[in-house]
């Protein structure tokens, strides 16, 4: 009994919990009994050469596809299962900043952050307010009349960050967005999110095939190879005699 | 509604318009007074007439495919590959003729030779002529579609070794080749469907056949067993084009916008070559449409003309709309549901518009009378409904290919973002994917309206009684009318079918201007 509680209440703090998953496309495995745990404010790494199913393991999380055997469960509720999507992506409550930005080009900068604000039904005064006090925390203050297309490829970075953080995730999913970005721009922007994680508190999984950028951000590093966890410890550990 | 259901009752209906009315013919063609019977088929199988109707068909049909695609693909590299001088202006005249009813053209050449449709060009010649310059956009149109999909650095690598002439022929040609059989296979089917050209210089051919067989002697069976042969061959085309193009050619993904093109620098023969190309634009458009408007006159003709057509002008506009809206609405979502491989059952979705579209016009029309004309569906058969359903049916094709086209180009996390910003599916669709898709519904509307405004053969066949469009009406009148009217009309036809083209691309072409602002 007391075995099961502890267990329960370890659960209750995982913000993700990934159980047994595998998914194979066309007969190509993609990723093969993964396993892994996020707790709070963790600041998770998936590090890992092309191919090796780092980002197949964030559209599982974010719901786009459903893993073919596993258990996925987001803050100890459980949201895909064994082929099923239990909860489609705009009911798990994450954010995600995606490796192109995906910042939609028919709409403002302020029509982008306040768009999932909408969907849940928020106030208009309220949207607008938190949209600007988003933009103020990536420091864009003033440019929520632009469109996408009017900033710079840090702007954006920016924009497409504030877009995910509005929402308030509990878990911030982040597909290789600095990979596009000169060295010295990703290391600016680097800090800036190390900076609003700590001000924010929210968990994150982090994919990119960059060691340099897995050292700086990450609290724990999961190293992958040909879709496998062949690593899972502190960067430190991670990058010791590696 | 769930987004599974709503895309399985979008398959459904497109199965209802695309498939059901050939099954229905192909059914009641063998289910004769209550039993099943090949009767009506023997007599198509065992009359040496039908035989020379399918070869005159064939050959027709693979002319034009054989002379279109020789002719289009060169225009279509100088249109959409070199810096050629008015290559706009060019490539824009040489595809009018595909934007009006065909036998427009037919009547136009007749009057540019002089021979009312009554002597020199009458049989194989003049329906190969028409058809021909009917027909040349198509290959053209793909050629410089497919052009924008070649990665520009494959032609670099082989121009550092052999210049443009050997990248053009070694590189760039071959790879865009699955398009030009596209194109080739699409004339054919084009041409081999078209009644209009044929009836005019008396040509006999097999969608012909069955179309007098229905109209003229009220024999269904017999008009049925006359179009099977026609849906046998569009059948064993599309299974062709299935096999060895689908993949190649369902939605080209364009690569570069004109920024990042590469054209062909023509230097001092650009000139020259674009002074033989405008010889050929007005050899094959603008003198047999001049003499189209030089036939009809001056006010008198055109005033008769409105008098005895206006109403039917009117009806052409309005069906063309709403068949434009229709076509651009249900291929959108077709679209959407091969792109996004949204139900289980999305590789039908393709099949059926493409199999509909392939159709020679007289056995969709068939089909849907076969389908509708019953007591309980008088509400579509014996009102317009019947005839938008068949530009729907014939035309989704082109509203989904254009959509695919968008959607290839539209990145996937787009619509995930939305997602997972707490967006539903539809909301998803509706704030996103059609904003983003709107010059692509846009296209597919006016392509769709434009299609369904020169279409003869179903609205010919389907039409209730009161409702003519301006092309049947045309086409009633050339038996007696006098060739000043026909002319005419087929200027005010002609007229009808540029002007919401031109209305369309300054449409087109607003957005643009207010990015440069």
């Amino acid at each position: 009994m007391a075995r099961s509680a502890r267990l329960e209440e370890a659960m209750k703090e995982d913000v993700l919990r990934l159980d047994d998953v595998s998914k194979s496309y066309g007969g190509t495995t993609v990723l093969e009994g993964v396993s892994l745990r996020v707790g709070t404010g963790e600041r998770l790494v998936a590090l890992g050469p092309s191919g090796c199913g780092k980002t197949t393991i964030l559209r599982l999380v974010a719901g786009f596809v459903a893993p073919d055997s596993g258990r996925i469960l987001v803050n100890g509720r459980a949201v895909s299962e064994n082929g099923r999507v239990l909860a489609p992506p705009e009911r798990r409550g994450l954010g995600m900043v995606f490796q192109d930005l995906a910042l939609w080009p028919h709409m403002t900068v302020s029509g982008n952050i306040e768009f999932g604000l909408k969907a849940r039904g928020t106030p208009r005064s309220e949207r607008a307010k938190r949209a600007a006090d988003a933009l103020a925390l990536v420091d864009m203050s003033g440019y929520g009349a632009r469109k996408p297309s009017e900033l710079s490829g840090g702007q954006r970075q920016r924009v497409a960050l504030a877009r995910a953080l509005v929402l308030e995730p509990a878990l911030l999913l982040m597909d290789e967005p600095l990979s596009s970005l000169d060295s010295d721009l990703k290391r600016r922007l680097t800090d800036e999110i190390l900076s609003l994680h700590g001000k924010l508190g929210f968990a994150m999984v982090y994919v990119t095939h960059d060691r340099d950028e897995a050292a700086r951000l990450a609290s724990r590093v999961v190293v992958m190879e040909r879709g496998r966890v062949e690593f899972d410890g502190t960067p430190d550990n991670a990058f010791s005699g590696r | 509604m769930g987004r599974r259901v709503f895309f399985l009752s979008v398959l459904a209906v497109l199965t209802a318009v695309c498939a059901l009315p050939v099954l229905s013919m192909l059914y009641r063609s063998v289910h004769i007074d209550g039993r099943f019977t090949l009767s009506a088929y023997s007599g198509v199988l065992d009359s040496g007439r039908q035989w020379r109707l399918m070869w005159n068909s064939v050959s027709l049909a693979g002319s034009v495919a054989l002379a279109t695609v020789l002719a289009g693909v060169p225009l279509g590299v100088l249109f959409g590959k070199t810096e050629m001088p008015f290559r706009r202006l060019l490539s824009a005249a040489f595809v009018v003729p595909l934007l009006v009813p065909p036998y427009v053209l037919a009547v136009s050449w007749a009057d540019l030779l002089g021979c009312g449709g009554d002597g020199a060009l009458d049989g194989f010649s003049g329906c190969a002529l028409v058809h021909f310059s009917v027909f040349l956009p198509v290959p053209m149109i793909l050629t410089m579609v497919f052009l924008r999909t070649v990665d520009t650095r494959l032609e670099e690598a082989a121009r550092l070794v052999s210049g443009w002439r050997g990248a053009l022929f070694g590189v760039t040609l071959p790879l865009i080749l699955p398009g030009i059989l596209l194109s080739g296979i699409l004339v054919f089917l084009l041409s081999f469907g078209e009644i209009g050209v044929p009836n005019y210089f008396r040509y006999d051919v097999f969608p012909l056949e069955s179309f007098i067989q229905f109209s003229a002697f009220y024999n269904f069976e017999a008009a049925t067993a006359a179009a099977a042969p026609s849906l046998a061959v569009a059948v064993a085309l599309l299974g062709l084009e299935r096999v060895f193009l689908r993949d190649k050619t369902r939605a080209p993904r364009i690569l570069y916008g004109e920024g990042g093109f590469t054209r062909i620098h023509l230097g001092r023969r650009g000139g020259v070559i674009a002074a033989v190309c405008a010889l050929l634009a007005v050899a094959v458009v603008a003198a047999p449409l001049s003499a189209l408007v030089a036939e009809a006159g001056g006010g008198p003709a055109y005033a008769e003309a409105l008098e005895r057509a206006g109403g039917s002008l009117l009806r052409s506009f309005v069906y063309a709309s709403i068949g434009g809206a229709c076509v651009a609405v249900l291929g959108f979502l077709v679209g959407y549901i091969i792109h996004a491989k949204a139900v289980p059952g999305w590789r039908m979705a393709d099949t059926l518009t493409i199999f509909a579209f392939a159709l020679p016009s007289s056995v969709v029309g068939i089909g849907l009378i076969s389908l509708w004309n019953h007591p309980w569906s008088n509400l579509v058969y014996a009102t317009p409904a019947i005839v938008i359903l068949g530009y729907l049916a014939k035309y989704a094709a082109l509203g989904s290919r254009i959509t695919l086209a968008r959607l290839r180009g539209l990145p996937a996390s787009m619509e995930e973002a939305a997602r997972i910003s707490g967006a539903g599916w539809f909301r998803s669709m509706a704030m996103i994917v059609v904003p983003l898709s709107a010059r692509a519904l846009l296209a597919g509307w006016l392509v769709g309206y434009i299609f369904s405004l020169r279409d003869t053969g179903i609205t010919m066949l389907v039409y209730p009684p009161g409702h003519e469009t301006l092309p049947v009406r045309i086409f009633t009148l050339m038996a007696n009318g006098s060739r000043e009217l026909i002319s005419a009309m087929c200027v005010i036809m002609t007229a009808a079918a540029l002007l919401p083209l031109g209305v369309g691309l300054a449409l087109w072409r607003v957005p643009r201007v207010w990015r440069r602002r």
